[in-house]
């Protein structure tokens, strides 16, 4: 038996003003990714959205959101990714765009890119420090992510809880 | 990973847009990004603009992702010509490092593929192409090295400009087949920005292969690059340069033939 193939694509929310984030809903984003399909595809892409595509993981602190879908066609979903500006939340709309970091064929590489990247993220935050304080936090949180392997997943935690604090 | 160029950003004297949209830039990963001046000449003699110096914008550029270099910024001149006589290569057009036109009409379109010194041809997003694209024009372009930019601003702006951009892109495909296209953003503001990777994924709307789409962020927005830099070079072997004026009055006090003659008697 051989199992179904999917393709993860991992995407950042971008938003013209950070106070945005927590906004992040499954259930938005899930609305906004099935209306910007069909736009995009029309009918026949609604059809392909409808069979395994999913939201699988969102982080509203950093925007991280992991979307799943059938392996045959996520480019189509991709394509239609690009053309979406806002996205509708409780009566709100709020201007932003997905931007894809990484198309992965398992959640378990998706997250080991992840936690790359957002330790990268902290070096970029490093040079950005004003006080001393926040540098020495920010050290902190780089050094805590490279202690080891096996710690990946703590590491991935309080990479997460920095970047909301700061 | 491949270095990453977006050679169209519309200018604005706004200059906290403009800064916004270059560190989104940076964040998204483009390690050059090009501001555009648009001239649209409507009397004989337009007016060229005067680039802003890029090094007023920041003190110090943000720092590309994925990269440990700081972004680079160029400026670009676009020329909407609609006559003959809009475009006239002056000394003002050396300000710039990339020159492009965007011909409005056939006969223009031909000039601009085969004689214009130019490094990109803007194709048409806005509208329905006003003519059709010759098999001929676009062969010498390519012969010549100057490449087609299709800007995708618009499509991502507005539902029927999205059609139009599709469909001129779909004709111009048809006649060029991937080749010397380079995908850019035009955009105004920050938001209308897209990551390099949704850009190439962007190119399967566009009916570009694979690796043509990805070509189109990267290694031929290099070759528009450096075809800029020979337009200021002779053939790009030739570099010309003033001297500084000492060293010059320093040889006429003592010329070289005299001396010469001394030695060989």
């Amino acid at each position: 038996m051989v199992r179904f193939k999917s393709r993860y694509l991992l995407c950042e929310v971008c938003f013209s003003e950070r106070s945005n984030l927590p906004l992040l809903e499954d259930k938005a984003i899930y609305h906004t990714l099935r209306a910007a399909v069909n736009r995009a595809h029309g009918d026949y892409g609604s059809a392909h959205f409808n069979i395994g595509v999913m939201v699988k993981y969102l982080n509203a602190h950093t925007g991280v959101v992991l979307i799943r879908c059938r392996k045959g066609h996520y480019r189509l979903i991709w394509s239609a990714l690009t053309f979406i500006t806002c996205l509708e939340n409780r009566g709100q709309r709020v201007p932003c765009f997905f931007n894809c970091l990484h198309v992965g064929g398992t959640i378990r590489t998706c997250q080991k890119f992840l936690v790359k990247y957002n330790r990268q993220q902290l070096d970029r935050m490093l040079l950005d420090c004003k006080t001393d304080a926040e540098k020495q936090e920010v050290r902190r949180a780089i050094l805590s992510c490279s202690l080891s392997a096996v710690r990946e997943e703590e590491a991935y935690e309080d990479s997460s809880d920095d970047n909301e604090e700061i | 990973m491949s270095v990453f160029m977006d050679l169209n950003v519309i200018s604005s004297n706004d200059k906290n847009r403009l800064k916004c949209i270059l560190e989104t830039a940076a964040h998204l990963g483009y390690s050059t990004v090009a501001i555009n001046y648009v001239v649209e000449p409507q009397q004989k003699k337009p007016e060229i603009p005067q680039p802003r110096c890029v090094s007023d914008i920041f003190d110090k550029f943000p720092i590309v992702q994925g990269k440990s270099s700081p972004i680079k910024v160029l400026n670009r001149l676009t020329i909407v010509a609609s006559d003959a006589s809009h475009f006239r290569p002056t000394n003002e057009y050396k300000n710039f490092d990339l020159v492009a036109v965007y011909p409005k009409t056939e006969k223009l379109f031909h000039a601009a593929c085969m004689t214009f010194d130019v490094d990109i041809i803007c194709i048409a997003v806005t509208e329905k192409q006003p003519f059709h694209f010759k098999r001929a024009p676009v062969n010498g372009a390519i012969d010549r090295g100057v490449f087609f930019e299709i800007c995708y601003a618009a499509a991502i702006r507005d539902n029927i400009l999205r059609r139009y951009t599709i469909s001129n892109a779909f004709v111009l495909m048809e006649l060029c087949k991937g080749k010397n296209i380079i995908v850019s953003s035009g955009a105004e503001r920050s938001l209308e920005l897209r990551g390099p990777y949704d850009i190439a994924n962007l190119g399967l709307v566009f009916s570009l292969s694979d690796g043509d789409a990805k070509a189109a962020v990267s290694t031929n927005c290099r070759s528009v690059l450096l075809h800029g830099e020979t337009r200021a070079t002779a053939f790009g072997v030739v570099h010309t340069m003033k001297k500084p004026q000492t060293p010059e009055k320093q040889q006429e006090e003592t010329p070289a033939p005299k001396k010469a003659k001394i030695e060989l008697v």
